[in-house]
């Protein structure tokens, strides 16, 4: 994204500018749900026989059993780590739950008018064509990521619940078999679907060039400012505001000469300068 | 003797007089819940008109196929066939989906009710690999069970089907190559040697005709169109501070 308004100075003094956006548990639990999708997805793809669901490979299906000693052993792993997978993700949920969860389903996942526009001409913009139509601002995750998460949280809940199901299968009656024979299909379904959206999140993410500090802030949690002034500019324009009234208030509570008054939050980029407090 | 075992079952319903001492036999070695077994005895009740009136019983258990619709329909290889030609089950391998169950033309799989796992005659594997017969055919006291290696000429199934009319419970619809053999018509009209047509369930037409279809082309679309991307992204280069994306 270009922004023909902003000084080649305003753009170097962005960069050099930190913002926090991501808290240590999210990036630890990010990077637990990779760990996660890279023990689940090749050991379900090689759980399912080709000759039977052709989804996989004989080859994988051979290769994941040798691996693991036998069928029996690679389906007990597969349950044990999905296992840990849902503990973990839904004790974050609860224990997250008054302090991020419902602040951040509602202000961060929802789209707004901005969001669909943006959705409307991004696709354009990834294959080089009408980069004359400006984006719309966004806030801490942009529309597509926005979109995504939809996908991870509805795809996680069925693929952990039809999970589930099939590890304690012995304990569901037989007249409710038809349970267990759903919960095959639509654990696929939902894996594969989610998968899909894994494709683009990771190509986003990782490799995309305009969206690489993305990448990089899932290690440090940080990004520059010229990086969340084009891309997230409500948020980053939400940060400085919030960083400008935390130094006014910092200066009148210990009243440090010549503050009389706070200063306002500016709109125009880079004029708040480095370290905000921390992010979303 | 061939390297290769061919195990199979050779079934006389002129020798059985419905003892059921087979039945005793499987339960005992195998613990199977009330209610639910692993081979049977069946009958239709005396047929004709006094004085001609007979009556057959005919045992079954697994014909344990040559090609077996369970291995077909398990998703997982739980169910699988051996070299020698014993259909197996892996009980820790299963979860009680059923499938298999519903793909068995005999109706010869049951899930059994207290492990919730897929259950049914694997003509005691742990004996015959031992060398010692399945319990229901070294109960037998009348002979009409027997049980061995089909490519061994000298194996007591081998001799008992030599220079014999044997019929196979097979139909024009189902043919799936049963590797039991009966000295007899085995007339009953139960499933267990009337095999009936293999019908899916919702589930499995929804898994091979939707499920399967939607992830593919959703997986191969997304990562066809990310490759395009990236393909693009290495033509049109990148730009340190328009992007900000360093």
């Amino acid at each position: 994204m270009s922004d023909e308004t902003l000084t080649l100075e305003q753009r170097k003094r962005l960069q050099e500018q930190v913002l926090v956006k991501h808290h240590l548990a999210n990036i630890l639990t990010h990077w637990f749900n990779v760990a996660m999708w890279l023990l689940l997805l090749p050991t379900g793809i090689g759980i399912l026989l080709e000759k039977t669901y052709p989804a996989s490979s004989t080859a994988w299906n051979d290769l994941m059993r040798q691996i693991f000693g036998s069928t029996a052993s690679l389906i007990y792993w597969h349950g044990v780590w999905g296992q840990i997978w849902i503990a973990v993700l839904t004790f974050n949920i609860f224990v997250g739950f008054r302090k991020y969860f419902l602040t951040f389903a509602s202000t961060r996942m929802l789209l707004d008018k901005d969001d669909l526009r943006w959705l409307m001409i991004k696709p354009w913009h990834m294959l080089g064509l009408r980069k004359h139509v400006p984006l719309p601002p966004q806030d801490a995750y942009n529309a597509g990521q926005k979109l995504y998460s939809y996908l991870v949280v509805i795809g996680s809940f069925w693929i952990g619940l039809t999970g589930m199901i099939m590890v304690y299968s012995e304990h569901i009656p037989t007249s409710w078999q038809w349970v267990i024979q759903w919960a095959m299909p639509i654990h696929f379904l939902s894996a594969g679907i989610t998968f899909a959206g894994v494709i683009i999140h990771v190509y986003m993410g990782a490799i995309f060039p305009e969206e690489r500090q993305a990448f990089f802030s899932m290690f440090t949690g940080k990004v520059n400012g010229l990086y969340a002034y084009l891309h997230h500019r409500k948020w980053y324009l939400r940060k400085m505001a919030e960083k400008a009234a935390w130094e006014a208030e910092y200066r009148r509570r210990y009243r440090e000469p010549a503050q009389a008054e706070a200063p306002q939050a500016s709109t125009a980029p880079g004029t708040a300068s480095a370290d905000a407090p921390a992010g979303d | 003797m061939a390297d290769i075992k061919k195990y199979g079952f050779v079934i006389d319903p002129r020798r059985c007089i419905d003892c059921r001492a087979c039945l005793v036999a499987c339960r005992a070695e195998w613990n199977t819940p009330p209610g639910q077994t692993r081979i049977w005895v069946h009958t239709d009740g005396p047929q004709g008109i006094f004085p001609a009136v007979t009556q057959t019983w005919v045992p079954v258990q697994c014909h344990h196929c040559e090609d077996p619709w369970c291995v077909d329909a398990c998703p997982t290889g739980a169910t699988f066939k051996r070299e020698d030609g014993l259909v197996l089950i892996d009980e820790e391998a299963c979860i009680g989906c059923g499938l298999c169950v519903n793909a068995c033309p005999y109706q010869v799989r049951f899930r059994n009710e207290v492990t919730g796992k897929a259950d049914k005659c694997n003509a005691c594997f742990h004996r015959v690999d031992r060398g010692e017969l399945p319990a229901c055919v070294a109960t037998c006291i009348g002979g009409a069970r027997l049980f061995g290696d089909f490519n061994d000429p000298e194996s007591p199934v081998s001799r008992a089907i030599k220079d014999q009319v044997v019929y196979r419970p097979i139909t024009p619809e189902v043919d799936t190559g049963p590797m039991t053999y009966y000295l007899s018509p085995p007339d009953a009209s139960a499933v267990q040697v009337s095999p009936q047509p293999r019908k899916d369930l919702p589930a499995e037409v929804f898994w091979r005709k939707w499920a399967i279809p939607i992830v593919k082309v959703a997986v191969g679309a997304t990562f066809l169109g990310q490759a395009g991307a990236f393909i693009l992204q290495l033509l049109r280069g990148e730009n340190e501070y328009e992007d900000g994306a360093v």
